[in-house]
């Protein structure tokens, strides 16, 4: 069975090539203004929140944004732009067709410090280790948003106020931002058109599913799919360009490294290699979404071989296999690897080391890509401006953080491939 | 530039095998396959093989002591070839050398002894098995030396013509995570399957089972994070740095007042309500009561098992067990969450 041929997904690019506050949010000539102001004010009235500061920083700056909790790509639907983000932000309806303006070279990311307002360790699973994107020094082009011009949104969350709801609004407004900050292209003819196309493909070219590993475990620590959280997910296909177009967001903020912002659903690599390759040496046969952290073995057995069994239903002869955060996950990826193999249907895993080890390993798991190791110590940097709060989510004076691990820059080990770190040996 | 080179009785030209249970030795100036180095060795140390391996604690005291008087700025062992007790001592002593601020070069076979024994501390050159592979490994082994002498970093193994050391460094590719993914799939199923990370898992045999259950002493250990309430030996959420112990006189089972765990890699509120979930206590006070368990080691072992490196969690098994024998355990009841 083959994905049946959608109308395809057209993406007009308007690059940015610099971010400045000025009295207008406009895109001219490539220099995306933002009214920081209004911007600001725009949050009044969401619940849970104090406010919203903004602050534009560039690449190369001496400036450090910490207590990151996603980074998402402005973008929007340009025939209904109510429809941007369906679920998440705008009105539901199918994402991957149609047309979307996206601006590239440009991020919006949200910033909070729940510790200083929560008690978090309330929750039965919550946020560990710290968000890091630094815009120059040694740690410079570790997260992938050291390189793009990005609107920061600084939120402060009302302690009074139940912790769900203050993220469920940070969420929000940080997708709203992002699509406002691309809707200042709506009457501008398209650049860089490109139609994303997934044509029925003849011959015997391999057909390769990719299975998307996501993780959901409750407030903080949730991936949404059209906006709802994927708690209890059983496995479910999903064309690659609905995820690229929107319809998965994230709310996990665990582990900064190992994790998946939004930005890396709308821009994923691995989903832009595999249609690009399509009908060439390939046949993309679809995106299954599968969940991480399951509690228990029967419940990762159970979840491995659906996966496995919906790839085969799918048709797929092989496999690219990815994971979100380690250790626990792990364990999922190389279940749903196993199963696979089984199955007859090849495949490759994408993994994060630490100090050289995995934390479970089956003998078909013969075809490994290192994403990096997570624990590699990043020297120490100062700089001379911090955004997102005067202390990291674990403590740490935000100026003096002293050397941290890789793994502290956000969406540096992304096991979705996006990245190029790898681990040799030394 | 200043050497030091550790040889064996063998080569220091002591004896054969009749010297083996020679004493660590200092002998002035370069010995033996030190004269082929072609370096300015100004001393060389030696200990029988036999010697080090029964003595293991004296001899490296002796040696590093000598290297504390010496200072020298690099200290060469070996090659040992793949001669096992030879190449445990030159590797044990290189490790403490190198942890000393000493760098320290071998040469031996890939499967001595010693490349386990130096623990990545030392820089380690493969040579051929036997001794006939001398006039290859000195000069290789003297290179290294000479860069390290000097302070120079070195790059990575394959190119330098040294053993992995068991890091795993990162470094950028040309390509992302996902191209390199989709060539390694369409590679594996045209059948050349190649991979970026290679498992190593340790085989661990099962010891044989306990005879009879109800003269054995019991004990409880975890890596479920259980602490008592408040955390009062602050043990880490993730990454942890020790184990810990507590006493289990008088307690019938874990109570929530008193107990819970601070492990961050997962839910812990099923566990923390009620924490002989995580160790079961009060099962087992009960099968000692009715008599099918001898008796129960009143001593509880507990770490955090989270993102802890496996050179870490191997050396918590090591020193648990250590205890644990000295404490005539004959059985664990291991809890894993």
């Amino acid at each position: 069975m083959a994905v049946a041929p959608a109308p395809p997904l057209e993406l007009a690019t308007f690059a940015v090539r610099d971010v400045a506050a000025g009295t207008e949010t406009e895109l001219h000539d490539g220099v995306l203004t933002v009214d920081v102001p209004a911007l600001e004010a725009s949050v009044a009235g969401e619940p849970g929140l104090i406010g919203m500061t903004v602050h534009v920083v560039r690449p190369g700056e001496p400036v450090r944004v910490l207590n990151v909790l996603d980074a998402v790509e402005p973008a929007v639907k340009t025939d209904e732009p109510g429809t941007t983000f369906p679920g998440a932000l705008g009105a539901l309806s199918v994402a991957g067709a149609g047309r979307t303006h996206r601006l590239d070279g440009a991020a919006v990311l949200a910033t909070a410090d729940f510790f200083s307002a929560y008690d978090v360790t309330t929750l039965g699973v919550y946020p560990d280790g710290d968000s890091f994107v630094d815009m120059a020094g040694p740690a410079a082009g570790l997260a992938y948003w050291s390189a793009t011009h990005n609107v920061v949104l600084s939120f402060t969350c009302d302690s009074e106020a139940p912790l769900a709801e203050a993220d469920a609004s940070i969420r929000r407004t940080t997708l709203r931002v992002a699509r406002d900050l691309a809707a200042t292209t709506l009457a501008a003819p398209p650049e860089h058109l490109k139609s994303l196309d997934l044509p029925a493909v003849p011959g015997d070219l391999p057909r390769v599913c990719v299975i998307l590993q996501v993780a959901s475990e409750g407030p903080l620590v949730d991936t949404y799919l059209y906006g709802r959280a994927l708690r209890g997910l059983v496995p479910t296909l999903l064309d690659p360009r609905e995820v690229l177009d929107g319809a998965l967001t994230a709310g996990q903020y665990d582990w900064a490294g190992v994790r998946d912002p939004t930005y890396f659903f709308q821009r994923s690599s691995l989903l832009r290699e595999l249609l690009r390759r399509h009908g060439a040496d390939l046949c993309f046969c679809g995106v299954i979404l599968t969940l991480a952290y399951l509690p228990s073995a029967v419940d990762k057995e159970r979840s491995a071989l659906m996966a496995a069994k919906l790839a085969r239903q799918a048709g797929a002869d092989a496999a690219v296999l990815t994971t979100f955060q380690s250790g626990n996950s792990h364990t999922d990826t190389v279940l749903t690897c196993r199963a696979c193999e089984r199955m007859g249907i090849r495949t490759v895993l994408l993994l994060a080391e630490t100090n050289g080890g995995l934390t479970d390993h089956v003998p078909e798991a013969d075809c490994i890509v290192s994403v990096g190791n997570e624990e590699e110590l990043v020297p120490e940097w100062r700089p001379e401006r911090v955004v997102g709060g005067e202390r990291t989510w674990t403590g740490r004076p935000a100026r003096d953080a002293g050397p941290v691990p890789a793994v502290t820059y956000l969406g540096s080990l992304c096991q979705m491939g996006d990245m190029r770190m790898r681990a040799v040996s030394w | 530039m200043k050497v030091a080179h550790y040889v064996n009785q063998f080569f220091a030209g002591l004896g054969g095998e009749d010297a083996a249970g020679t004493g660590p030795v200092r002998l002035d100036g370069a010995v033996g396959p030190g004269k082929g180095l072609g370096l300015d060795v100004a001393v060389t140390l030696a200990a029988g093989d036999d010697y080090f391996g029964e003595h293991e604690e004296d001899a490296l005291a002796q040696l590093l002591r000598w290297l504390d008087e010496e200072q020298p700025e690099v200290l060469i062992c070996g090659p040992s070839f793949g001669s096992g007790r030879y190449g445990y001592a030159c590797g044990s002593f290189a490790r403490e050398a190198a942890r000393r601020g000493v760098p320290a070069v071998c040469g031996m076979h890939p499967e001595s002894p010693g490349v386990l024994a130096a623990e990545g501390a030392a820089y380690i050159v493969p040579t051929d098995v036997k001794v006939t592979g001398m006039r290859d490994a000195l000069p290789r082994m003297a290179a290294l030396a000479r860069r390290l002498a000097a302070g120079e970093t070195l790059g990575p193994p394959d190119q330098e013509g040294y053993l992995p050391r068991g890091l795993r460094r990162n470094e950028i590719a040309e390509l992302t995570g996902a191209q390199r993914a989709v060539d390694l799939l369409l590679a594996k199923l045209a059948g050349d399957v190649r991979t970026e990370v290679t498992a190593a898992f340790d085989d661990v045999p099962p010891p044989p089972p306990v005879v009879d259950m109800t003269t054995a002493t019991v004990a409880l250990v975890t890596e479920s994070g259980l602490v008592p309430r408040g955390n009062p030996d602050r043990l880490e959420s993730n990454r942890a740095h020790a184990w810990l112990s507590y006493s289990l006189e008088g307690l019938d089972g874990f109570e929530v007042a008193d107990w819970e765990s601070v492990h961050g890699g997962y839910d812990t509120s099923v566990a923390n309500a009620d924490p002989d979930r995580l160790v079961p206590l009060d099962v087992v006070r009960h099968l000692v009561a009715e008599g099918s368990i001898g008796s129960l080691h009143e001593t509880l072992y507990t770490t955090t098992g989270n993102s802890t490196p496996v050179a870490t969690a191997a050396k918590f098994g090591q020193e648990i067990a250590q205890r644990l024998r000295d404490a005539g355990v004959q059985a664990v009841i291991l809890t894993g969450t």
